[in-house]
Order: C-alpha cells, then structure tokens, then sequence
C-alpha cells in the first residue's frame, strides 16, 4: 500500500509537470508576485527581505488553495477518484499522496522564489532548517483548507469562487500582501482571524528575524488551523462529484475548519497577541477631505487666502489637502466668517495664537496610516529595519544640509528625511521620523522650532529642496521618483505633527 | 472461490461467484433497485439486460462497492463484500461504464500504478501487448480513440489477474470495428474460466456473449435464464410479419383469432400466434375475399430481443 500510495505521489507530480496551465499557476504566478514585490519595494536597501514571508505565503496559497482542490475536483468531475475507489487502498493513503504531491510541488516553487530572491540580492535566510519547518507548517494549514473547499466545491469554478473567498480577504486584511502595520485596527483585529497573517509571520521570522522560536503563537495557530481542516476534509470526503454535503455531518465539519480559525483569533485577542501599533486612530490613509461649507483644493488655496502675496502660491498647482487641512482656519472649518486677523510676516513673529488659529492638528493624517506614518514608542522595528535608522542617525548629523545657516531651510532639509522615505514607501519610513525629531529637538531651540514649524507649514513650498536631491549621502535611495512638491508637502505634515507633539497639541 | 450457499439460507445448493438477496437502493424518492436477488455460477458470462434507467449500473455499483445498498446481502468471491470491501477488490476486476483518468497519464502509467496497488499484479506490459495497446504505450490518455480508451479500460480490470470481472456496458459508444474487438476479448474470458457480470442494453451483445441473463426493468429482475430458454419459452408463440399491397385495414383483422399483438403500420403487419397454420389460414382467405396481394411473408420463433421488449414493455405498461 505505501508502494502503491508514493507511486501515485509520483505519478500525480509527473503529471503537474505535464500540465501547462498548472505550471503557470505553480510557478509563473509566485514568480509574477515576486516581480511585483521587487518593483513596488524597489526603494527597500536590501531587496525583498522584508517581504519573502509574504511572497512565500502567497505561494503556498496558491498551491493550496487553488492547485489542490482544482486537481482533486476536475479528476472527480471525470471519475477518476470512482475509479481508485475499486483499489483496495485506504482513502487516506490516497488522499495523502496526491497532498504530499502538491507539498512537494509547493516547496519547489517556494525554493525557486528564495532563488530568484537571492539572485536580485536578498540575502539568504537566516534560520533556513527553520525556514523549512515553518514551511511546512504553513503548507499543512493550508492544504487542509484546500482538502475542505475541494469537498465543498462541486466543479472547478465553484473551487475558484471558494477559493477567492479565502485568498482575497488574506490578500488585502489578513496581513499577507498589505502588511499588517499599514491596516486599519479593525482589520489588524479581523487578521487575527485568518492564517495569512500567522503564515506571513512564522516565515518571515525565519528568513529575517530570530527563527521559529520567536513566532510560536503563529506556528501553534497554524498547526490548529490545519489539523482541524484535514480532519474536516477528511471527514467530508467524497469520490463521487454529486454527494456534496450528503450527510447532515458535513456541514457540521466545515464549521469545526472554521471554529478553528475562530480559536486562534480569539486566543490571539485574549492573550493580546493582536496589538495595533496606532491604537489612536481608527482609518488609514483618511487624508482629510475638504467640508461641504469649506472647500479645499490645494495648499495654494489654503495658503493664498493667509498669505495672498507670498511666493509659494504659484508652486502650489499640486494638490496636497493634508496640509490645507492642516493649515485651516478653525473659522472655516466650521463654516463661519473668514477671520480678520493679522498675520505674522516673519517666522520670529509667529505667536501662540497664530498657531492656535491656523493649525487643525485633527486634521492630520494618522500616525498608523500610510501617509505620513510615524510609529508608536513601543514598536519595535526587525534587526534589519534598526540597523538601516541606526545607519540614518549616524549620518545625520554630519548631513551638510542639515546644518545650513538659515534655520528654516535647515529644518526643512531635515523634514525632507522624513519625507522622503514615505514617499518611496521605504521599511524604515515610520521609525525615519523619531530620528529626525530628535535631531532638529537638538539643533534648534523648543521655542523658536516651535515658530519655524508653524512657518513651513504655512509656508510649505517656500525655500528650496535642493537637499532632496542628496539624500543618498544617508543611506537612503536617490529620491528621483518622488515629485518635490509631494516631498515638500510631506515635511509640511511631519512638520505640523512635530509642532502638535512640542505644544501638546498631539499625545505622542 | 465460491462458497456454499448455505451459509446465506439461499434456496439451492449451488457454488456461486456472485450472491446478491433482497437488494435495495433509492435515490431520494427513487426506487433504483427494488430488492434483487441474483446468483452467478463460477466461470459463467452472465448478462444483465435492460432498457436505459433500469438499475443494471446501480445493481453493479453497489455489488462492487461503489454505492451503498439500503439494504440486501452481497456476496462475492466467497467474501461479505459489505464488510470486506477491501479484500473484496483485490479479488475483482471492475470496467465502469465511463472509466476516465487523467487526460496526461499514459497507459502504461496507469497500469503500472494500478499494478502497484494489488497482490497478485499482472506485468503491466504483458497487459498492453494482450489488449493492443502496445503502440500507444506511452500516448497520454486525451490522445486515445474511445476503442483505445475502453481497451484501457479492460486492460486496468485485469491489472490485478482477478476471478470475477464486472463490465458495466463495455462495448458502449464504440465503433463497429472496436466492438467486435472487444467483444472477441470478453468471448476469450469464458476459455480463462473467468466469472463476468456484464450489463447491456444490446440484446445481440446479450444473445451472442452470455449463458444465461437476467432481464432487468424498472428496478426488478424480470426474467432469468439462458438466452435459448427464454426465447423457448416464447417459442409456442411465433412471429408473423408481412407486406400486402395495397395496406390493410387493422379493424379487419379483428375478425382472425388467435392474433396478439398486433401492429399494423401502412402495408406492413406484425402480430404473434400460437397456432400460426390456422391464423395464416384465415388470414390469407381474407386478404384473397378482398383482394388484396401478399408480397413479403416471414414466420419465425421470438428471439430474445422480442422477449426482452415483450417483457420491458410489459413492465412499462404496468
């Protein structure tokens, strides 16, 4: 019988390779995503090594929750499983064979994308026995939920219609292709739910951080996830396409495959594994929109109306309403008269005042969003991410236009370090702030950075940006793909959020 | 092999390679099969005959275990073939009615993996050369012609040298020149001393393989025996046909006795008698009164197709 049950292993992977659709699915697809990877992460220093946990979740996804279940269901649909149910063989030699063929077919794509990786320069993992371990622990779970949607679906496109309902909402909230940190909390909450987020984790650990050991919550989930998901399947087994659901148990199965992944979320709420790094705030990306009763396009119609005559009015045809939001006249926000005040002509003769009725700091965007991110004091960032701000703190004090003799300049050039990195999506963008804080905390005195703040934020395409063009003298990528005035409008915000923080206006 | 029938209380003292009793399987609100009984001899071509939807592959399926009876005994191979399903299907050989594998395995592939899977495996190359296969050893399985396919077909029901074969509809949808192929193939299995349980709707398929058949319908057995005996027991009833020219009217054959029957389709009469000398006596006597001329006229016994639609019909009518 094991003669016969490795036969058929081998047989069913020989026939994989005969398959051109299925090599496609297999191979070109991880192979695709990888590409992708590499070119929206094109900024990260070190290339797709913060990201193989989740390209190699997305491969064994792939496998699982769509090659598996497609295989078995198109082979009942002809009859072929009829057929070896004539076989004296036990339905689970057979059942796992054909899994241990898709294992084998899973590893072998997940090898030919750490290759691929390490040929554009990821460096190799650095647990790979662990690597190899987490692996197949990943590919346990989700063969078993491949086994359950394979019992489920009655044709091949009742698979790919099951299949999209377990693989997009891993995709985009369950961790596996947005990372978590970048998720609203309600969604870091609703991942605790799903395996993705666990897979993304045990393997990343592997190949970036300190190995298996350091992700036993998430192997645990999995191992639960997948052993409630092959009894399942394996309890809801059927040879013939039309006995789906035959007895009243099966419905019961696939609630116990699903009661597990309601376990593990649980548990991981409980045990305050789930820990959203911004609990402030509610919404990602929410740049704030202009009200009904006060419409604002730009910065420049933001600015004209304090400012009328300055220069910046005609470099302000980029729309940047995080700034505008920002720099809006409580007044206006609230629709009432516009306010006749005078403003300051010098950022020496900025005052309280004027801070209090220029600046919505509710209207910034959230830390944990993804415009402008600033991480929390408790988040800590992978040894790799540390090293690059580490390497970021040390040059930044001999950064030559980080100590230009105007101040405000000055400061700007400084915010630019901030800005720069969020723009190009970098690992390091959130922690980027923290170092430039404390780099202009030490350069400039509270209470003039206070006014200086409050100037570039009203002020937020004046000066130059020259100094963007040097950052690679920081470690940082050449910021060519980022327009200045994105850039500037950028530091505008790190620059308002910086001013909040001084003044007490936002809880750091 | 076989096995006293004692041991089930069955009625006679036989040597059996297959025992079903009181077979019973629904599909919902559907009798499939209403509770069958049915012995095959060691070493007998056995023929279940029936019209499309009559339970023959339901019958089949659940002797071989492929669907679950509601209720009946099954013996096969001197087996509980219930409860020793397993040991059961070393000892079987099984050609569904559509066997597919998948469209890029080869034949030999698939011999040598369903090989792997037995005791006592035939060689896999041996079972290619037997069933011509040889040529397309190394064709994949979407390449193969429907014949080719169902030669495979036969070829995996032998993989594993079995006693009892069961051929559910093997020579279906074949060309001419296949069906004859693999109906010599069958013929040869009689010489092997090897047990078939074969369905049909092909009465001369039936007539030409089997010793004896069981005429299946509407989920029951009609009618068993061999093929000659039950043709003899038609055989005090005779089949008339005949041409006249011009037609006839039915309403005047009324008159004739003897005549059952009857079909009367423009110049063409069919019926059948007991007594053909005197119908066609009085018959011809009143074609002459209405001058009306025979052109064609054939007597002959009832072949198993008319038993076979003499009965099936029956039962529909029922």
């Amino acid at each position: 019988m094991i003669r016969g049950a490795v036969r058929q292993c081998l047989v069913t992977m020989r026939l994989y390779f005969r398959n051109p659709l299925a090599m496609t699915y297999g191979y070109l697809f991880p192979t695709v995503f990888l590409a992708a990877f590499w070119g929206l992460y094109r900024f990260d220093r070190v290339p797709l090594v913060r990201h193989i946990g989740e390209l190699l979740t997305i491969t064994v996804l792939g496998g699982a929750c769509f090659g598996l279940p497609t295989t078995l269901v198109s082979e009942r649909e002809k009859g072929v499983w009829r057929r070896y149910r004539l076989m004296p063989v036990p339905v689970g030699a057979l059942v796992t064979s054909t899994i241990a063929a898709r294992y084998v077919l899973v590893v072998t794509a997940g090898l030919l994308q750490l290759a691929l990786a390490m040929l554009i320069g990821m460096p190799g993992p650095q647990h790979p026995f662990d690597l190899w371990v987490a692996f197949t622990i990943v590919a346990f779970a989700f063969l078993g939920c491949g086994l359950v949607i394979a019992m489920m679906a009655d044709t091949v496109p009742a698979v790919q219609a099951l299949g999209q309902t377990i693989f997009l909402p891993m995709l985009i909230i369950g961790g596996v292709a947005v990372p978590i940190a970048s998720l609203p909390d309600w969604a870091q909450h609703a991942s605790a739910f799903l395996p993705g987020r666990y897979a993304v984790e045990t393997l990343q650990a592997c190949v970036s951080g300190d190995g298996i050991r350091s992700t036993l919550f998430s192997a645990g989930a999995l191992l639960v996830i997948g052993a409630a998901a092959c009894i399942a399947g394996a309890m809801m087994f059927r040879w013939d396409e039309h006995e789906r659901f035959a007895t009243r148990h099966d419905r019961a199965w696939v609630v116990l495959a699903l009661a597990a992944w309601a376990a593990v979320g649980a548990a991981a709420e409980v045990r305050g594994y789930i820990t959203t790094a911004r609990p402030a705030f509610a919404a990602t990306a929410s740049v704030p929109l202009p009200t009904a009763d006060a419409p604002v396009s730009s910065p420049a119609a933001q600015v004209q109306t304090l400012h009328p005559t300055t220069a910046e009015v005609a470099a302000g045809a980029n729309p940047v309403p995080a700034v505008a939001a920002a720099t809006r006249p409580p007044g206006d926000a609230k629709g009432g008269s516009p306010v006749s005040r005078t403003h300051p002509t010098s950022w020496q003769a900025v005052s309280q005042e004027d801070i209090n009725a220029d600046l919505r700091f509710d209207q910034l965007p959230p830390d944990g969003g993804i415009i402008t991110p600033i991480a929390t004091p408790g988040d800590q960032p992978d040894p790799l991410t540390t090293e690059s701000v580490a390497t970021l703190a040390r040059a930044l004090p001999q950064w030559a236009p980080g100590s230009v003799f105007d101040p405000v300049q000055r400061v700007r050039n400084v915010l630019y370090v901030a800005a720069v990195p969020d723009l190009l999506q970098l690992d390091i963008e959130r922690y980027v702030p923290a170092v430039v804080y404390e780099r202009l905390g030490a350069q400039i005195e509270r209470p003039e950075l206070i006014k200086i703040l409050y100037w570039i934020a009203v002020h937020p395409f004046d000066g130059d940006d020259q100094a963007v063009d040097d950052m690679t003298s920081l470690g940082l990528p050449p910021a060519a793909a980022a327009s200045p005035e994105d850039v500037r409008a950028r530091a505008a915000v790190y620059g308002v959020k910086l001013l909040g923080r001084l003044t007490g206006k936002i809880e750091p | 092999m076989g096995f006293g029938i004692w041991a089930l209380g069955f009625p006679e003292v036989a040597t059996y390679a297959v025992a079903v009793r009181g077979l019973k399987k629904s599909y919902g609100q559907v009798d499939a099969v209403r509770g069958v009984s049915l012995y095959i001899r060691e070493g007998e071509i056995f023929g279940l005959l029936g019209p499309n939807g009559a339970g023959k592959t339901t019958l089949l399926e659940c002797i071989v275990g492929l669907r679950i009876p509601d209720g009946g005994e099954i013996e096969v191979a001197g087996l509980d073939a219930r409860r020793h399903t397993r040991e059961m299907h070393q000892r079987i050989g099984v050609m569904l009615q559509s066997t597919a594998l998948q469209d890029k395995i080869t034949p030999r592939e698939a011999l040598q993996l369903f090989a792997t899977f037995y005791r006592n495996a035939a060689d896999p190359t041996q079972l290619l050369e037997r069933f011509s296969l040889t040529e397309k050893a190394d064709a994949t399985f979407d390449t193969l012609s429907g014949g080719q396919r169902q030669r495979l077909a036969l070829a995996i029901a032998f993989v594993n040298r079995p006693q009892i074969l069961f051929l559910d509809e093997p020579t279906a949808g074949l060309d001419p020149q296949s069906r004859r192929e693999l109906r010599d193939e069958i013929a040869r299995l009689k010489s092997d001393g090897r047990t078939v349980l074969l369905t049909t709707h092909d009465v001369e398929e039936a007539e030409r393989l089997c010793e004896r058949v069981a005429i299946m319908d509407g989920g029951q057995i009609i009618a068993t025996g061999e093929p000659r005996a039950l043709t003899t027991e038609s055989a005090s009833m005779q089949s008339v046909s005949l041409s006249t020219k011009p037609g006839i009217d039915a309403e005047q054959l009324t008159a004739i006795a003897g005549m059952a029957d009857v079909t009367c389709d423009g110049n063409r009469i069919t019926f059948r008698t007991a007594d053909a000398r005197r119908t066609l006596r009085e018959l011809t006597a009143l074609l002459d009164e209405s001058g009306i001329d025979v052109l064609e006229l054939h007597v002959h016994r009832a072949t198993l197709e008319e038993v076979f639609l003499r009965l099936t019909g029956a039962e529909n009518e029922r």
